[in-house]
């Protein structure tokens, strides 16, 4: 374990500085949320897998604790704390640690412990508008703390949950490709499974429970699987009632009989995925994607336009992103537009900066509905190492 | 402890107590630079991982539970052929719905929209329970730790299943818990592991050798 934190203390302190008072000239209140945090509201966004990558632990209450692994979910926090309904219009920044679990071991480009500084935008609600005025803030930090040469990823979730209801297929299957969305093998799987017939799908289920079972006739069903329950002398036991049993028997069932996701259509999707292109390239190219399939998405990808009009506008040259359909599929509380900047010198898999919007996460952390929220944060020690070349 | 001992003796290694009959140290016939230590089965993955012992017998189960990289950190000379167990995954038996992990996973969502939570798992094999769900591509639950009975906490309502060891099955069954179809994490027995951490003079691999080659290995 590294016995001093930032080598480079004052030079980092410096940075940060000149980082943080940009943000503040540009309206955002400096904040210092807590480095502690309840270990709760992660485990119920990221899921188990926090544990695998973060410093989860108990204290001598009991109480589960960790050490924030980034500042976004402190920063709903801190905002839930001063405005309970989660909808005010405010804009945070903040420079500090956070920490991450290395379990590859820790080098210089994947510390334990790293200083984070960025920005956060929650309750605007000109959606595009708050995202492109985030990432030029973050370029324009990033710039005026030295950084002259970088390239720019970003993706749009926006336009593959606009795809995903635009493409005609029971709702059902809809919940799960989402729901798989952020597991690459398991979401081609799992529309690989869709396409197939479906007997794989019940394997280990008798086949005579399943008969007859139907999920618009709840109390019939019920009453099937409770005798099924007790004909094999089967107790229930736990939580779950028998209607929910029974109502996901009956889905199953009803799955089982109905029809397969064409081929084409899954074909459209990963097609989608797989889409790399110059952002302003990449909207024509959806289009061609999906007009032959009779699928509109308009909206959606007049926003994914409107955007980067918007960035242009701004002054941040567009020419230098790409367009990635398959970004932000690594953090599952991103909503929509999604960006990382990157180096060459420092290679792909350690941006000095990323962010995006999130709008369910407010609602995850507390608040009675969902909020408007978008945000950046720049990995500080590779920017330093970024400038000094 | 008994087991360990009897199976060395089959190969000419007999262990005995020093001291204390009740004491925890002991030494093996004609092998003067072999200490042994009586310890528990989880101290032992420990003294390992740690290269306070250069050898030692425990379960796969502990040793893959206490060290994420237990590749890297010990060596597996032979499997000894006792302490059987598997850790598996085990839902309630009125589950009808719940046969494989990917059901688990389905059923995510509406378990959560029903109850206000995710799925509470009771294990004692944090780790071991967390990569195989992550394997699974299964990520929506919550590990409840649990250093006992775990098998009674769906009964008890504590969670909704569990990550457990067993041996014939009959714990489970009597708890009204089936293991899922594609449900075993990992098939464990007593095992004798080299540390690689610890520190191999030329004296110990000598006293190493001996003890392998009685072993035929």
């Amino acid at each position: 374990m590294v016995a001093e934190t930032a080598r480079e203390f004052e030079a980092l302190e410096e940075q940060a500085r000149k980082l943080l008072s940009a943000f503040v000239a540009a309206g955002h209140e400096a904040v210092a949320p807590a480095v502690l945090q309840p270990a709760d509201v992660y485990l119920d966004v990221i899921g188990e897998a926090l544990r695998a990558r973060s410093y989860v632990f108990t204290d001598p209450d009991g109480d589960e604790f960790c050490l924030r692994p980034d500042l976004t979910v402190p920063i709903c926090r801190l905002h839930l704390e001063r405005h309970p309904d989660g909808s005010d219009k405010a804009n945070y920044c903040y420079n500090g640690s956070a920490f991450r679990f290395q379990p590859r071991g820790a080098d210089a480009a994947h510390p334990r412990e790293f200083r984070q500084c960025g920005i956060e935008s929650i309750g605007a609600g000109d959606r595009e508008n708050a995202d492109a005025h985030t990432l030029a803030l973050i370029l324009k930090g990033l710039e005026e703390s030295g950084l002259k040469e970088w390239k720019l990823r970003i993706g749009d979730l926006g336009l593959f949950r606009a795809l995903l209801s635009a493409i005609d297929m029971p709702e059902r299957w809809r919940e799960r490709l989402r729901h798989q969305f952020w597991r690459p093998l398991a979401f081609r799987e799992e529309l690989e499974r869709l396409t197939k017939p479906a007997e794989g799908h019940a394997i280990g289920i008798p086949a005579e429970l399943l008969e007859g079972l139907d999920p618009l006739r709840a109390a019939e069903s019920a009453r099937k699987v409770a005798k099924y329950l007790d004909d094999h002398g089967i107790e229930l036991q736990g939580v779950r009632s028998l209607e929910e049993i029974s109502l996901q028997l009956a889905r199953i069932a009803a799955d089982r009989r109905a029809a397969r996701l064409p081929v084409e259509t899954a074909n459209l999707i990963e097609g989608y995925i797989g889409v790399r292109a110059p952002a302003r390239a990449a909207g024509a190219r959806v289009k061609d994607l999906i007009r032959d399939v009779g699928v509109d998405i308009t909206p959606a990808l007049d926003a994914y336009h409107r955007r980067l009009q918007l960035l242009s506008e701004l002054g941040v040259d567009v020419a230098k992103a790409e367009f990635s359909a398959e970004f932000g599929r690594s953090l599952e509380y991103y909503t929509g537009f999604v960006f990382e900047v990157q180096v060459t010198d420092l290679g792909e898999g350690s941006p000095v900066a990323g962010g995006g919007r999130y709008d369910g996460l407010m609602k995850m952390c507390g608040a009675p509905a969902n909020v408007a929220a978008v945000g950046g944060a720049i990995h500080t020690e590779r920017l330093l190492k970024a400038v000094r070349g | 402890m008994e087991q360990a001992t009897t199976v060395l003796a089959e190969s000419g290694l007999v262990v005995r107590k020093t001291g204390n009959e009740r004491g925890y140290h002991g030494e093996i016939e004609g092998i003067g630079k072999a200490d042994v230590l009586f310890v528990s089965a989880s101290e032992i993955a420990w003294y390992l991982k740690t290269g306070k012992a250069h050898l030692g017998i425990t379960g796969a189960d502990l040793v893959q539970e206490r060290m994420t990289d237990f590749q890297a950190r010990v060596q597996l000379l032979k499997p000894l052929g006792f302490g059987f167990a598997d850790v598996v995954v085990a839902v309630p038996d009125c589950w009808l719905d719940v046969r494989t992990v990917a059901h688990l996973d389905e059923l995510a969502s509406s378990f959560r929209n029903a109850h206000g939570r995710w799925f509470r798992v009771a294990t004692k094999y944090v780790n071991l329970a967390r990569q195989f769900f992550v394997s699974h591509g299964f990520n929506d639950y919550r590990i409840v730790e649990s250093l006992g009975a775990t098998e009674g906490t769906p009964a008890a309502g504590t969670a909704d299943f569990i990550v457990d060891i067993t041996t014939t099955g009959s714990t489970l069954k009597a708890n009204g818990l089936r293991i899922l179809d594609d449900g075993v994490i990992l098939k464990s027995e007593a095992s004798l592991y080299a540390s690689n951490v610890a520190e191999w003079s030329p004296n110990i691999r000598e006293a190493q050798n001996v003890i392998m080659s009685k072993l035929g290995l």
